[in-house]
């Protein structure tokens, strides 16, 4: 497997007090739109700011195709889009002097950046904003120019830390989209702790927690990591026939169900049992009853799950970690 | 053909160093400071002309009319745009902006100092070089003077290397503490009791006082004698003296007492500085310029951002 991100215990302690990561190995497969999932302070952002050669790590290496990084690893930077949260723009730049700059930055000759800077201002819907200066730009504007500056070199990797934040529906969809599009061509890392995105853009992930790597693999690999099969039947009828179906539901051999809030059962199927065949044993008992059914949700989220499990075993694993 | 595919090699090369130098000269050029500081420095060197026009000759009112750069208060507006590139919150906006793409960090710097030095040359030429055209062509009732050609380009060179020294010197102070401000303290608490500390160095020659006083004589220094001087190994008479001096410093710091040595009179025993010398003194700022931006691109190089 070709990778495009290597890190061998990577590491990085701020000032002898903070560990901000924490000997992380991470292997980023070259052409993959990786999520790199974790709660608020999980090192998300110091590890893209390392891949990017802007921090020095205390120990352990970083590679980005092959190369290392560090300050003045200019080849690699040559080689990636960052997009940082709510990115920090030149405010009395407008859009196509502040591309333009970023252009002569990447080292990009004048027949190459200006169309390329027209093609990017029309993609991510900046055209009619042109004349205005960046600090007349709404956070949704900011982040649509953050991502056309980090489209200007076409790099083949995309750091993109937080591209959702702040963002209204529709601007979120149309970020979504457009990582979509992107990891058609490119590798794409997403740092984010919106499982939804996650969910929705990517095919590899990565699950940061206290600076430490708890997880990296497939999101079919995360799925499967769940223990339990829930799902939550959302039924009509009174709230003693619930009751008893909740009961009849239970005496079948690993099967569990609860009561939910409102007219909701939730019902918990053991590993080692079908979930196919569970179902159709519930549905069954619930077309023989007099309750009828609205709808059926396969969980809150299989990620989401996945992925507070992870945090819990991480949690409850104490010194083991 | 070879040297069209050499420049255009050398221009992609330089491209981000000319980017940044021109998105920095701009975002100066923009900035309040920097306007006010030039219609400051109009008003003042207009007033102190005008107020001096028939006291002074010519080289004593040019001297008077750049004290305000070497002494106070331009100083101060100098070295607060020297702090400014790499510290506070421009450093996150930084890096967001400029040093997570293809550029060294090195090569930053250079340009932001560049363009620094470029601005504070911009600024104090623009007034002072019609001002001392003005004050020379006049015709006013005072004595003529003998202010030659070389002694104000000299004059003005030497007082343009102590403003880019304050620059390197804010730059270097901007990358080590950080916090803008507290860079700028630090700075006025060395600049301003500089002569105390020279003159415990025995350097008092380089201090901003002293080359204020030294002005008038430099002013007044035609070509020619220079090209004598050189020929009768002055240069060799200057360099020992700057290593005697320089001796002196390191004794001094290392609290040793320096060997007694037959000298010249002392800088300060006659009020005509017949003994200033042009090229020490451009040792001694230009020594420590030099030095300041290599131990901030130093100091910036090992910085987390």
């Amino acid at each position: 497997m070709e990778l495009a991100i290597r890190t061998e215990h990577l590491t990085k302690i701020y000032s002898e007090r903070l560990i901000a990561v924490n000997d992380m190995n991470l292997e980023v497969p070259r052409g993959s739109v990786f999520g790199l999932l974790g709660p608020n302070g999980a090192g998300k952002t110091t590890t893209l700011r390392l891949l990017l050669g802007l921090q020095r790590p205390t120990a352990g290496r970083a590679e980005v195709f092959g190369k290392s990084c560090g300050p003045n690893a200019v080849a690699v930077r040559s080689q990636i889009g960052y997009l940082p949260t709510n990115p920090n723009l030149p405010g009395n730049l407008r859009p196509i002097e502040y591309l333009d700059l970023l252009g002569k930055l990447s080292r990009l000759p004048h027949q190459t950046r200006k169309p390329r800077i027209s093609a990017l201002l029309r993609a991510v819907g900046l055209l009619g904003a042109t004349d205005q200066r960046i600090q007349t730009f709404s956070t949704g504007m900011c982040t649509r120019l953050g991502i056309a500056a980090s489209l200007v070199a076409d790099p083949p990797l995309l750091l993109w830390d937080e591209p959702t934040a702040g963002l209204d529906p529709s601007a979120r969809r149309f970020t979504l989209d457009l990582i979509r599009e992107l990891g058609k061509t490119k590798t794409v890392v997403v740092a984010t702790h919106i499982l939804t995105d996650i969910d929705q853009i990517c095919d590899h992930l990565g699950v940061m927690h206290e600076g430490r790597m708890i997880f990296a693999g497939t999101m079919q690999d995360m799925k499967r990591r769940l223990r339990r099969d829930d799902f939550t039947l959302e039924l009509d009828g009174d709230a003693d026939g619930i009751r008893h179906l909740a009961g009849d539901i239970a005496n079948i051999e690993g099967i569990d169900a609860h009561l939910g809030t409102g007219q909701t059962l939730l019902v918990r199927i053991a590993d080692d049992h079908s979930r196919s065949g569970a179902l159709a044993e519930v549905l069954k008992i619930i077309d023989d009853g007099n309750l009828s059914l609205h709808a059926i949700y396969s969980s809150r989220n299989a990620t989401e799950n996945a992925y507070l499990q992870l945090l819990q075993e991480d949690e409850a694993h104490g010194f083991d970690r | 053909m070879d040297s069209t595919a050499k420049s255009s090699k050398l221009g992609t090369r330089m491209m981000p160093y000319l980017a940044i130098l021109q998105h920095d000269l701009r975002s100066l050029w923009a900035s309040r400071l920097v306007r006010l500081w030039l219609a400051a420095t109009a008003i003042l060197t207009f007033v102190l002309a005008i107020s001096n026009w028939a006291l002074f000759q010519d080289a004593p009112l040019i001297a008077w009319l750049l004290f305000p750069y070497l002494v106070f208060p331009w100083f101060f507006v100098v070295v607060v745009l020297g702090v400014s590139p790499v510290s506070g919150s421009r450093a996150e906006a930084l890096a967001d902006g400029i040093l997570s793409r293809p550029v060294g960090r090195c090569e930053y710097l250079l340009a932001a100092w560049s363009a620094r030095v470029v601005l504070v040359w911009a600024v104090y030429l623009v007034v002072i070089v019609p001002a001392i055209t003005v004050v020379t062509l006049a015709k006013r009732s005072v004595p003529d003077d003998t202010v030659t050609v070389y002694g104000i380009v000299s004059s003005l060179a030497l007082v343009g290397l102590v403003l880019t020294f304050l620059v390197s010197l804010g730059f270097l102070m901007g990358t080590l503490l950080r916090k803008p401000l507290l860079a700028v303290v630090v700075l006025i608490f060395v600049w301003y009791p500089i002569s105390l500390i020279l003159s415990v160095f025995s350097l008092e020659e380089f201090s901003p006082i002293s080359l204020c006083q030294a002005l008038p004589t430099q002013l007044r220094q035609p070509w020619q004698e220079v090209e004598e001087k050189s020929e009768t190994n002055t240069d060799k008479e200057d360099i020992s003296t700057f290593t005697n001096q320089f001796s002196h410093f390191l004794s001094v710091l290392s609290g040793t007492k320096p060997e007694p040595k037959a000298t010249n009179p002392d800088f300060f025993e006659s009020d005509e500085f017949k003994d200033f010398s042009l090229f020490r003194v451009t040792l001694g700022y230009g020594l420590p310029t030099v030095a300041a931006v290599i131990l901030a691109v130093l100091c910036f190089h090992r910085r987390d951002l």
